[in-house]
């Protein structure tokens, strides 16, 4: 079989060059520390609050207990005059304060609109987008409004031990997931550079056996970066809730559109170092699928053109069935996307790699 | 039928003619050796014959089969072997050959034949085992060439096949060649003169992408060289003498010892008694054979290719 011979050798040039294994397995370890580290730790240090009670009321106070009581929050300072907290954000004290302003409780009796204000440093505006959300819920909540809940999350909100992780993880593997297009182009632009890859072409190889018989080598790396990306996850908190296999199906045919956009890019670039245009691919296309950060805010244009990629729909099908909101038959549309989605890319890799083979 | 026909092939790169026109037909079992200057478009021209690019115009054809319509058929028949060593760095010898053969689909038994009998030619049994990473140039290019033969090609390809290797070395290349000869069709290049003149039954001489010179190394020599040398070791001759023959013939040179004369149709007697009438001591005189090196330079001329 020429396929299992090419492979072979791509196989055994991969797993024999210590610098490209160190990379290979690395790279998927220092993503989760890095990631969890900085991300996956919002959920256990609750954010610390300071309010300032300018009326200084039973009602005032119930909020401030009922703050108190919200697990997201720690209560820091309690200020009686607004002024006061404003000077401690100034020297750097605290980052933010919430005022209750003078006729809360008046407000509250009569129902009139009630405003709060949430001051916080310019130069910090991320403090106010992460706090407001939160803050209007404990107020919801504290008016008798029940918050809107999610009804199918209900069940799982108790044994997801930590939501950040559980939100971050599915992305960052999705993430990792795509570096192997940088990887599949590099193997096949490096042979291409030192002359392997023309010597081959005066071999009866067909194009689908180059394409498989680097991809093959490839998708055992697939297999070997998801299962310790999961294995991190799982050490740093990650809860899974749903079907393991039905995660790891989707992580693996996110590796092959992966693999496939890769072998495109090999095939088009002269040189090892022009493969770097990969991540030209990589960057935006991970933004934009929600894979690091939520893609909700997202232009409804762009979100319709990343929902017809394959990664958005990898990063979402991914989460939902982790934290135990979706079923195979759930996802099932999605499975469909990342197939089609592979199957296109070999087949116009193989094609162009064919068109690339007599210039 | 010819093993390879070529007909009015021509490639272009962005203007630059590598290849300007070129006919040839090589017969099966014959082995064809092309010589040319640097940039004179040898490597061109096998790289089209081995489908690895395509004609500007002009076709080609391996056994029958033409190099643009038929390309796959043409690559099992052929064995190439690059001008630079290409091999993958971290198989070793064996992991090398099977490659090769197992894309020519040779059976395992084949193979591990085919594998053994070339690693022992090469004289690489013993690192048979060894990641070619850590091989030196010369052992590099002996693999590579082995590579090129592993699936018993009908059509070989060697260019510049002895490049860099030490005279043992290339003196197994040459007797294996040798052995090759009548059994398989083989195109070769090389700037080693000798190297053409002892293996080929034919050389063509290419010059700026046209074939300029084509026949038996005996054929050019008669063909091409227009004058005949002559050495003398002797003593005891004056300046006199040395102004009476450059008054006669085209070159005469004092060497080590003695004199080279060379001319158009050069009578020896005739400098023999010559010299002999002026008192000269006379130790030996030889003719020159004239070397393929001669017709080379002849043809193709001294001036440095860019
Ligand atoms: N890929 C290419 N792109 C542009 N020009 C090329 C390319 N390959 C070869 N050439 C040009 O074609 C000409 C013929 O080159 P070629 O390699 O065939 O020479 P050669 O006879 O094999 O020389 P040498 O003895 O140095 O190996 C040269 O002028 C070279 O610069
Ligand atoms: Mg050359």
């Amino acid at each position: 079989m020429r396929i299992w011979g090419i492979s072979k050798r791509n196989l055994k040039e991969i797993y024999r060059d210590p610098v490209l294994v160190a990379f290979l397995l690395g790279m998927p370890i220092a993503f989760m520390l890095v990631f969890c580290a900085a991300f996956g730790g919002q959920h256990v240090n609750p954010t610390s609050i300071s309010i300032a009670d300018e009326d200084q009321s039973l009602t005032s106070s119930a909020f401030i207990d009922c703050i108190e009581n919200v697990p997201a929050f720690k209560l820091n300072e309690i200020y009686t005059e607004e002024s006061q907290a404003r000077n401690d954000i100034e020297n750097g004290k605290i980052p933010f304060y919430l005022l209750i302003p003078a006729g809360f409780e008046e407000a509250n009796q009569a129902q009139k609109p009630i405003s709060l204000e949430l001051a916080y440093k310019k130069a910090d505006p991320m403090i106010g987008q992460l706090v407001k959300p939160m803050v209007e819920a404990a107020t919801l909540m504290f008016l008798g409004i029940s918050p809107p809940i999610n009804i199918d999350l209900k069940g799982t909100e108790v044994e997801i031990k930590n939501e950040t992780i559980n939100f971050l993880i599915p992305g960052v593997i999705v993430f990792g997931l795509m570096v192997l297009i940088f990887t599949a182009a590099s193997r096949i632009a490096a042979d291409r550079e030192d002359g392997f890859l023309a010597r081959m072409l005066t071999t009866p190889a067909r194009p689908w056996d180059f394409i498989l018989g680097y991809s093959l080598p490839l998708i055992l790396v697939l297999i070997v970066s998801t299962l310790i990306y999961l294995g991190i996850g799982i050490t740093m908190g990650l809860s899974i809730i749903g079907n393991i296999g039905l995660a790891f199906l989707i992580f693996f045919l996110t590796g092959l559109c992966s693999i496939g956009i890769g072998m495109i890019v090999g095939t088009l670039v002269k040189s090892e170092s022009q493969s770097a245009i990969s991540w030209v691919i990589i960057v935006p296309l991970s933004m934009i699928s929600g894979a690091l950060m939520s893609a909700d805010g997202m232009p409804t244009g762009l979100k319709n053109f990343a929902n017809a990629l394959p990664f958005m729909h990898a990063v979402d099908a991914s989460r939902n069935v982790i934290s135990g909101c979706a079923t195979f038959s759930t996802v099932l549309p999605d499975l469909y996307y990342l197939i089609g989605w592979t199957v296109v890319l070999f087949t116009a890799g193989i094609i162009l790699f064919r068109r690339r083979m007599a210039s | 039928m010819n093993a390879v026909k070529t007909s009015k092939l021509v490639k272009e790169f962005n203007g630059l003619v590598a290849v300007n026109g070129i006919d040839l037909e090589i017969k099966k079992g014959e082995l064809f050796s092309l010589l040319g200057p640097n940039g004179a478009g040898k490597t061109t021209t096998i790289n089209m014959l081995c489908c690895l690019l395509k004609p500007t115009s002009g076709t080609a054809s391996i056994l029958g089969h033409d190099i643009i319509k038929n390309p796959f058929k043409v690559k099992d028949l052929i064995g190439v072997s690059p001008q630079d060593t290409i091999l993958s760095k971290h198989l070793n010898c064996w992991e090398n050959l099977s490659l090769m053969g197992e894309i020519h689909r040779l059976e395992s038994k084949e193979l591990k034949k085919k594998s053994e009998e070339l690693l022992e030619t090469m004289g690489l049994t013993e690192r048979a085992r060894d990641q070619v990473s850590k091989f030196s140039g010369g052992m590099r290019r002996r693999l590579s060439i082995a590579m090129a033969l592993v699936h018993d090609p009908e059509v070989v390809f060697l260019d510049e096949p002895t490049l860099g290797l030490d005279p043992q070395a290339r003196r197994a290349v040459w007797e294996y060649i040798a052995e090759l000869k009548g059994k398989k069709t083989i195109l070769l290049t090389t700037h080693y003169m000798e190297e053409a003149d002892c293996l080929s039954d034919r050389i063509g001489i290419i010059d700026e992408g046209k074939i300029v010179a084509l026949g038996t190394s005996e054929e050019l020599k008669r063909n091409h060289l227009d004058s005949q040398s002559l050495i003398i070791s002797a003593e005891n001759f004056g300046t006199k003498v040395i102004e009476n023959l450059r008054g006669k013939y085209s070159v005469v040179e004092k060497i080590n010892g003695g004199l080279k004369i060379s001319h158009k149709d050069l009578d020896f007697k005739e400098v023999i008694d010559y010299l002999y009438s002026q008192g000269v001591n006379i130790y030996s005189a030889a003719s020159e054979q004239p070397t393929l090196e001669n017709v080379f330079i002849q043809i193709t001329g001294k001036r440095l290719r860019d």
